[in-house]
């Protein structure tokens, strides 16, 4: 067979290293490659894949309850493609081997797996709840279909059992050790997540993330609701990037509906798109002044994302959570004259982001708090599957609006930034500088957008199939993998964040760092949390709510006396 | 010393302790919104005209909250802590010439800048107790970096303080006040910067915030302190920044001492001496607004490289200056 695209030159490779393993490979669309192996093959197949592409990093693991059987599906990005690589397991007896062992970052992902599917990975070092509270009881799986929540048992549990997570040690090669607990709930968290940090003086010797304070089960909701009603869904997954949260599920939505979406729609989910990166980037930086102890860059940096919120509001109707795309297309036009105002406005923040970089770049205490701090080797980056401007700190090339590109990225001019540093500072100059990039790109997004329809109507009944998208949000690789029946409901969606990908370098970022390094390390990592700008009333006697906007809160807000 | 009604009237009103409590009230005010102007940020504007009654605002509610104490804390030293702090750095303050002379009506004694000294590095450990009784991993980190910040800080503190002290020949606060006819800090602005860099580290503000670093460890060795006493202990630290400012007046800027040009001079005494804390205020906050926090390695290493030797060449600097300095001293006379 003569090999012509990457995609075939993929199952290529794969072939020749384990053919014997592989029942069934397809490429369904453009960059996207599926192979089917024997159960047990697992791991030969992901050390084959991982010696072709030495920089393949997995993006999830998605597991499927398709009846007698647990479909378990691998995914990777190999450089070219996106590779999934399936195989089955009985539920009667779920149990498959650890991939661990070869790729370290793919822990967390089989301990989620694990938790919601009960799948028991073989030889996993630490194969424990990663989502789900400890008092949750035992063999019971909530995605899996046959999964009830009437029969779920005491959720009660006991409260000892909750609390007590981590293992408290007293004492390391000999040197005493005081454990300290950072959150659910500290001042430098902004969601809740629990560190039990572990410190040999002011010295952090070893750290235990704990996760899932936060989970609010939307890929079982997801299941329960129709694809447009999912958008919404989707939406509330995060504040902060929730453009790129509906973006992804839309583009997999119209994947597996094979919908065309119209030009005009692309570019304009390029602008909201850019727009919300400008507005969490901005928000990260303020607030990675607050950590460092640094209030007034906070205060300055907020005060200049506003323009950008206004912006959002503006095309949008909304300021933090757009409601924009929509299977199909988006749901606003953009005038002429706003497309002045968008140019306007953003000029006025590459202003002030100028001074910022300068700020940034040469002020002492600053670099003192952040350069050589957190130092995540590129060898550590790919090894722990880490995404976005971590990676990119850390010089992996990760973007992938530019290596798979959607929406209106394939042409528009704009740069990947690599810093090699690897350390806090440059996680953070990857940001400074990514704003620059958006503001470019929506500059010539509204310069180069094609007329027509902005939204095509389309039906609510969705084919059998699969697709998987992915979409660069401001924090990183963003993966929605969603299975249509042919009815209106998805069969299955599975959503990874980037923050979960990040995490698991936090441990590596921290050991051997300063108390006082934790919040600068964290920060850089891009830890995400929601704000809204109104506030809902309710008056407790007569039930009644109304809102305030913005304009009231001004109207009532007293200056000086 | 005797109980006369003038005794008690300078002590308890002016300029004690209810003229020096106004003080410190209207001095965290004016940090409070000098700091929210720098930040593009309308700082405390509801109660009062302008918000000047927010920090009292502030105390009285801390006072109705309710008062915890842990469990495993030491009752005796956490209760008490807040308390004793507070009453360290007020007495330090009585030991000013704050209208021309001290609360206690005289000119001080030879030598009490040395007690105004000490009587602060024993503030500072009764802080550093204070975190210690409450067992509380964040206060204990924070109390063990009050200690190890402020053992070393005492020290270029203490030296730089001895320059003007060498200058005017006397250990006694209100002969380097009244022999100031041209600032200290216009004939040694060398002492002058050491000075305010190991004063900015004494008052825990930014780079030097180490203690209580929010984002680190919540709010340090004050975390388990709750109602009456937090109300106390933030009470000790608003007064421990009017004690560094009146220091720096005192020492470099001259007292409370000026022209004056009406009766009774014990007014215009206090206006002045209340505009060079406001001044010295101002100071602390341009630098806290502009820095980031440093971490407690830097601090100690900047420490113990660069401020203790920069201290001891500065007081070298002065000594052998002197012979050129008094001339100018006298001559402004």
């Amino acid at each position: 067979m003569k090999v012509t695209t990457p995609e075939e030159e993929v199952i290529a490779t794969m072939k020749a290293a384990v053919g014997d393993y592989i029942l069934e490979s397809k490429i369904p669309r453009p960059r996207r490659v599926y192979i089917r192996i024997k159960s047990n093959a697992n791991k030969r197949a992901v050390s084959a894949l991982l010696k072709a592409f030495p920089h393949a990093i997995i993006s999830t693991i998605t597991g499927v309850d398709i009846g007698e059987d647990i479909e378990i599906n691998y995914h990777f990005w190999c450089g070219k493609a996106e590779v999934t690589i399936r195989t089955e397991v009985p539920k009667s007896n779920p149990e498959i081997e650890t991939i661990t062992d070869i790729l370290p970052g793919a822990a967390l992902y089989e301990r989620e797996v694990h938790d919601l599917l009960g799948v028991k990975f073989t030889n996993h070092p630490n194969l424990t709840r990663l989502i789900l509270p400890e008092s949750w009881p035992k063999e019971s799986y909530p995605l899996r279909k046959d999964w009830n929540p009437k029969h779920v048992g005491d959720l009660n549990g006991s409260l000892e059992e909750t609390l007590i997570v981590g293992g408290i040690e007293t004492e390391r090669n000999g040197g005493p050790l005081v454990n300290v607990v950072v959150g659910p709930q500290h001042p430098a968290l902004h969601e809740p997540e629990r560190f039990l940090f572990k410190l040999d003086g002011e010295i952090v010797v070893d750290v235990e993330p704990r996760l899932g304070y936060a989970h609010r089960g939307i890929e079982k909701a997801a299941e329960q609701l129709m694809f447009f009603q999912d958008v919404h869904l989707v939406e509330r997954v995060c504040g902060i990037c929730n453009v790129a949260h509906t973006t992804c599920f839309c583009q997999a939505a119209e994947a597996l509906g094979h919908i065309e979406v119209p030009p005009r729609a692309l570019y304009l989910r390029t602008i909201v798109h850019e727009l919300n990166r400008i507005h969490s980037h901005l928000l990260l930086l303020g607030i990675a002044g607050l950590e460092i102890g640094f209030e007034s860059l906070f205060q300055y940096i907020w005060r200049d994302r506003e323009i950008v919120l206004d912006l959002t509001e503006k095309l949008t109707g909304n300021r933090v959570m757009a409601e924009y795309s929509t299977i199909g297309g988006v749901r606003k036009d953009l005038t002429p004259a706003l497309g002045n105002e968008i140019k306007r406005g953003l000029l006025k923040v590459k202003d002030r982001l100028n001074f910022y970089r300068e700020v940034f770049q040469s002020d002492p205490t600053i670099e003192l708090r952040t350069k050589d701090v957190g130092i995540l080797s590129k060898e550590k980056a790919l090894k722990l599957c880490v995404v976005g401007p971590v990676a990119r700190g850390s010089g992996v090339k990760s973007d992938v609006r530019k290596h798979d590109p959607y929406a209106a990225y394939e042409d528009a001019p704009f740069q990947e930034i690599l810093y090699k540093d690897g350390d806090s500072w440059a996680r953070l100059m990857v940001r400074l500088d990514e704003v620059n990039e958006s503001i470019d790109i929506i500059l010539w997004a509204i310069d180069n957008i094609p007329g027509g329809p902005y939204r095509t109507r389309v039906p609510r009944r969705m084919p059998e199939g699969e697709a998987l998208s992915r979409v660069e949000a401001p924090r990183g690789e963003l993966v929605h993998y969603v299975r249509g029946n042919g009815t209106a409901y998805p069969e299955r969606v599975k959503i990874r964040s980037p923050t979960l990908a990040n995490i698991i370098s936090f441990r590596e970022m921290i050991r051997g760092c300063y108390v006082a390094d934790i919040p600068a390390v964290l920060v850089s990592l891009d830890p995400c949390f929601s704000c809204t700008d109104r506030m809902v009333f309710v008056d407790e006697k007569s039930g009644r709510r109304w809102v305030w906007s913005m304009k009231d809160l001004r109207d009532r807000r007293r200056i000086g006396k | 010393m005797i109980l006369d009604g003038i005794f008690i009237f300078r002590t308890l009103i002016y300029p004690g302790f209810l003229f020096l409590f106004t003080l410190i009230l209207f001095c965290d005010w004016f940090e409070r919104k000098i700091m929210a102007r720098m930040q593009n940020r309308m700082g405390p504007s509801y109660t009062g005209p302008f918000g000047i009654l927010q920090p009292l605002a502030d105390y009285v509610k801390l006072l109705t909250k309710e008062d915890i104490t842990p469990h495993h804390a030491k009752q005796f030293l956490f209760t008490i802590t807040p308390i004793i702090s507070f009453s360290i750095f007020m007495l330090s303050i009585f030991c000013f010439p704050i209208d021309g002379v001290n609360v206690f009506s005289d000119y001080g004694f030879e030598g009490d800048l040395l007690l105004v000294l000490a009587l602060v590095t024993f503030a500072h450990f009764v802080l550093f107790l204070s975190g210690w009784s409450s067992s509380n991993p964040y206060s204990g980190i924070g109390a063990v970096r009050i200690i190890t910040q402020f053992i070393g800080y005492d020290i270029p503190l203490i030296i730089s303080a001895l320059g003007p002290a060498f200058l005017a020949g006397s250990l006694s606060l209100t002969k380097i006040a009244s022999s100031q006819t041209l600032p200290f800090a216009i004939i040694t602005p060398w002492t002058f910067i050491v000075f305010l860099i190991s004063l900015q580290a004494e008052l825990e503000e930014d780079p030097f915030d180490v203690p209580h670093a929010e984002t680190e460890i919540v709010a340090g060795y004050g975390t388990e302190f709750s109602g009456r006493k937090l109300a106390f202990i933030r009470l000790s630290k608003d007064t421990q920044i009017i004690f560094g400012s009146a220091l720096t007046a005192t020492l470099f800027l001259g007292g409370p001492y000026g022209p004056v040009f009406s009766d009774p001079p014990g007014l215009w005494f206090t206006i002045y001496f209340v505009l060079k804390i406001l001044f010295v205020i101002a100071l602390l906050e341009i630098v806290e607004a502009v820095c980031a926090r440093l971490r407690i390695d830097h601090v100690i290493n900047g420490n113990w490289r660069i401020i203790i030797p920069a201290a001891l060449i500065s007081i070298i600097l002065t000594a052998i200056s002197s012979p050129y300095v008094k001339p100018l001293m006298e001559a402004a006379i």
